[in-house]
């Protein structure tokens, strides 16, 4: 073997070494960034979206978003906005069964940069706590894990949610339901499979099923069982 | 590659090592605020709705 040819494989070997440990390095990095990074941004993202909202609601129901009332106009009877404003939280969500300290922002719709602040709600459903299908979606895994114990749920089970003004308690109405992720029917105003049959005040939560994969979807239905005006306090399903 | 860089640094030993460490963090920040968030919508993580056929329709 000449010297020559010596340095070329001495040469090709660490080169190919060198590009086997960046590869290495690169990957790990990246399983740090999904499992750590996200969950730290995003629960910094969803503590700052319920404080905003909390800090938004302690100044008075007047301050709700783009409803200010011009001096001398009667505020609309029915004083909640006719739309959410895309992208901004307007609930905060508690489910016992997900934790005791569970609370999450609610953001109007479902894009891919609205879930990474919090769950997003589909923006062609009913209105928290209107006659329709209030739905739902959140991540299973990254960006904070919100609905890694999805699986939990049970009947009966209360999702309490608030606009600042109401507190809507709902109840589980059936174990997560396994689908397909083209099945849009889950999110009807009344729910296709959900059991229930005719008109009324429903929420849908959606994820992703497997863990951690995309192949499925997992759905639990809901129904509002109680409301009762923030000025009441919380409601017995968070405080019991 | 790495060897390239290390003899290319201007400085001694110490001078040579803070550089890297410099450089090793500007990658790994470069990669956590462009590379990443570009790179994690493409995992099947973010399909957590079940109309996304659909809203690329609307």
């Amino acid at each position: 073997m000449t010297v020559r040819s010596r340095t070329t494989v001495r040469w090709l070997v660490r080169t190919l070494s060198e590009i086997c440990v960046t590869a290495g390095a690169l990957i790990v990095l990246f399983v740090v960034y999904l499992l750590l990074w996200t969950g730290v941004r995003a629960d910094s993202a969803m503590d700052g979206e319920i404080g905003r909202l909390q800090h938004q609601w302690s100044a008075g129901p007047a301050a709700a978003p783009g409803r200010t009332p011009a001096p001398g106009e009667h505020p609309a009877p029915a004083a909640r906005p006719r739309r959410y404003a895309p992208g901004a939280s307007f609930a905060v969500m508690y489910i016992p069964r997900l934790g005791p300290d569970w609370a999450k922002p609610v953001l109007e719709g479902t894009g891919t940069d609205v879930l990474q602040r919090g769950l997003g709600h589909y923006d062609t459903t009913a209105h928290l706590g209107e006659v329709g299908n209030f739905s739902v979606a959140g991540h299973r895994r990254t960006y904070g894990d919100p609905f890694k114990d999805f699986p939990e749920l049970r009947p009966g089970d209360a999702v309490v949610l608030t606009d600042g003004t109401t507190w809507f308690t709902y109840r589980i109405d059936n174990r997560p339901y396994t689908t397909l992720p083209g099945d849009i029917g889950v999110i009807d105003p009344v729910p296709r499979k959900s059991g229930f049959n005719g008109p009324g005040r429903y929420l849908t939560l959606t994820t992703c099923e497997p863990e951690w994969g995309h192949s499925h979807r997992l759905i639990a239905w809901a129904h509002l069982d109680a409301t009762q005006p923030v000025a009441q306090g919380r409601p017995s399903a968070l405080t019991g | 590659m790495y060897g390239w860089i290390w003899r290319h640094l201007p400085g001694n030993t110490w001078v040579k090592a803070l550089i890297s460490l410099v450089l090793v963090l500007a990658v790994v920040f470069v990669l956590f605020q462009y590379v990443f968030p570009w790179a994690e919508p493409l995992l099947p993580f973010n399909d957590v709705t079940v109309d996304q056929g659909m809203a690329a329709v609307r």
